[in-house]
């Protein structure tokens, strides 16, 4: 026997209450991670090297009011600016769907080609797209979670602006940050609005990243003191700041994700000092035999210790594997875009992630043990020895 | 003290020995200075009514509990003197401990629970392996090694628990009515082998009991009454 052993033993002698202590642990570290991944897929935008150089100019009052088009020519005379395209959001719902959680922007598409360089094209012809006024570009992830082909029609019904719309397939994309999104000519929704003139953003991108601070600077410049002046900011940023439309989500999940530890940490507390209140006559005969309470603090520990990262080692790789390998785990009945109704297009469980829950299970099996070892500390082996079994 | 071999230092030396627990706002003395000499090989039964201190007297002699004033010597050494950490290992190496209730722990097997203190020894696995052995055999359990105390019947699981007290070969066994949970004919086993363990292997015994049947095993028994030393009745050998 070794003192490893015997701790493992010890650990395991309440089978039951061993199980339910891992999996309560197992599954907070599951939500933990959960929610520590929602967190980061909502407040951190995925970034590529092609983000770096994109650029959103949009009204500076608020987004919701439209920039006059003819500040396109304008902005592509700036130095720095290689591409620009209007980039506006429809906003409509397909089909007869209460809500639909992907997006249509209105693109100029012999522009917009040159602002999406990490896609490529899998089924149908960019060209295609941009010589049918009528057809679209539209991401693998919608195409496949409505089982669409190229070619087929889309339907929008409009909800922030007054039209609706019919459009073709003509091109697949795939390999951005987002393969759900519908990309459809500026052109059709200008003429639908009866010639409006105007374009919800201008969507840019950069000479090189060394330039991208001087072209906002340059595009912010251009338009001041006028009837329409911008807001110039890195792609990033703008997500950033879109994403503070719903609310402090930080705060919400930190809330909550602390509201978990917190939970969790009582519940485990109270679990080992159960488990060591039933064994102190066990402890102070120890105490008789000669090992000291240091050597007793640290079977405690260790077997809180065990039973807490055992259950984070769980619920972690637990989390891992839904999350991340959910379409390999169920043979592609279940996805995450089905899941979240394509509100989620990614929710990738980071190993930083990872290692921030198993931090917190390995503190909480340190936390837990800490009472535990108190009072074993504070009891004589008489008072132990006076304990009933 | 002198035997027929002639004067032997004690094993034990207790002088003016006093404990006083506080209950509430009242002391309650449990000794009251007592003083005596155990031989070494002595197996000496603490009778003497509930409260009269004999479990005390046997836990501050064992060094589990700290007297209130007075010195106890065990083989010359001050125990009043050790810190907490010192008093464990002179524990460890210099007594075993029997209890009523054996004191088992449930999920080790019989030669894992006499293995325990051997633990805190820089014996080697084989040769803690050997010691364990050795001591499960003295006490007739060979062939129950691999079992746990719930596979064994109560007067096996006393003579594992005594097998763990020799495990270190202590020079002092400090038993506290070990046949106190156990039928006739388990308790005169565990007596006989206790005593076996005084005549032949020269362990000094001392047992706490109420049974007067369980006291005639010793070689000397001392009644304590109210914290004192009432009678030292010593017998001129080893009965029954």
């Amino acid at each position: 026997m070794t003192l490893a052993s015997f701790v493992a033993k010890n650990a395991l002698r309440n089978r039951r209450r061993a199980l339910l202590t891992i999996l309560s642990v197992a599954i907070s570290c599951a939500l933990l991670v959960t929610l520590l991944t929602l967190q980061r897929e909502l407040t951190t935008p995925p970034e590529s090297e092609a983000s770096s150089l994109r650029i959103i100019a949009r009204n500076k009052v608020s987004l919701m009011q439209p920039l006059p088009y003819k500040q396109l020519t304008q902005i592509e005379r700036i130095p720095g600016v290689k591409q620009v395209s209007p980039f506006t959001y429809f906003g409509g719902k397909f089909r007869d769907e209460e809500a639909t959680g992907w997006a249509q922007f209105a693109v100029d598409p012999a522009r917009f080609r040159q602002l999406i360089i990490e896609g490529r094209i899998t089924d149908g012809s960019y060209e295609d797209f941009i010589r049918d006024r009528n057809s679209c570009l539209l991401g693998r992830d919608t195409l496949d979670r409505y089982q669409l082909k190229v070619g087929d029609k889309l339907k929008f019904t409009g909800t922030f602006y007054p039209v609706d719309f019919e459009v073709r397939i003509a091109a697949v994309y795939q390999g951005t940050v987002d393969d759900r999104n519908c990309f459809f000519h500026h052109k059709l929704l200008d003429e639908l609005m009866g010639g409006w003139g105007m374009a919800g953003t201008w969507y840019l991108c950069a000479d090189s990243p060394a330039v991208v601070n001087d072209v906002i600077n340059r595009v912010d410049a251009t338009f001041a003191n006028t009837s329409a002046e911008v807001r110039t900011e890195t792609e990033r940023a703008f997500q950033l700041s879109f994403v503070s439309m719903f609310g402090n989500v930080k705060l919400l999940t930190g809330a909550i994700s602390l509201v978990v530890v917190f939970t969790l940490i009582l519940v485990s507390a109270s679990t080992m000092s159960m488990a060591i209140r039933e064994r102190f006559r066990e402890l102070a005969v120890l105490k008789a035999l000669g090992f000291q309470r240091r050597e007793l603090a640290g079977f405690i520990l260790a077997e809180s210790f065990a039973l807490s990262t055992l259950g984070g080692a769980l619920g972690i790789g637990g989390a891992w594997a839904f999350w991340n390998q959910m379409d390999v785990l169920t043979f592609g009945h279940l996805t995450l875009q089905k899941l979240t109704k394509g509100f989620m297009p990614y929710f990738e469980v980071t190993p930083r992630i990872m290692a921030t829950g198993a931090i917190v299970a390995a503190v909480l099996g340190i936390v837990a043990a800490i009472m535990p070892m108190i009072t074993m500390s504070r009891t004589s082996v008489v008072e132990g020895l006076k304990t009933l079994d | 003290m002198e035997t027929s071999h002639g004067p032997v230092e004690p094993i034990v030396q207790i002088r003016d020995l006093t404990k006083i627990y506080r209950q509430g706002d009242i002391d309650v003395t449990a000794l009251a200075g007592v003083s005596l000499d155990i031989a070494p090989g002595e197996f000496v039964v603490l009778m003497g009514p509930s409260g009269s201190g004999k479990s005390t007297l046997l836990h501050l002699l064992a060094g589990i509990d700290r007297a209130t004033s007075g010195t106890v010597l065990v083989q010359g050494i001050n125990i009043a003197n050790l810190n907490e950490s010192e008093l464990a290992g002179w524990r460890n190496q210099n007594v075993g401990f029997v209890f009523q209730s054996f004191n088992l722990i449930p999920v080790l097997t019989a030669a894992e629970n006499v293995e325990l203190p051997l633990l805190l020894t820089a014996l080697s696995r084989s040769e803690r392996k050997a010691q364990v052995r050795t001591a499960l055999e003295l006490v007739g359990l060979g062939d129950r090694a691999h079992h746990r105390p719930d596979q064994l019947s109560g007067g096996q699981q006393q003579r594992v628990a005594i097998a763990r007290a020799i495990a270190t070969d202590p020079a002092l066994l400090v038993a506290d009515e070990p046949t106190g949970n156990l039928d006739a004919k388990s308790a005169a086993d565990v007596l006989n082998l206790l005593q076996r363990l005084s005549r032949e292997a020269g362990k000094t015994v001392i047992m706490v009991t109420h049974d007067p049947k369980a006291a005639s095993y010793g070689t000397r028994s001392l009644h304590l009454e109210k914290g004192e030393v009432e009678r030292d009745v010593r017998a001129t050998s080893f009965t029954p």
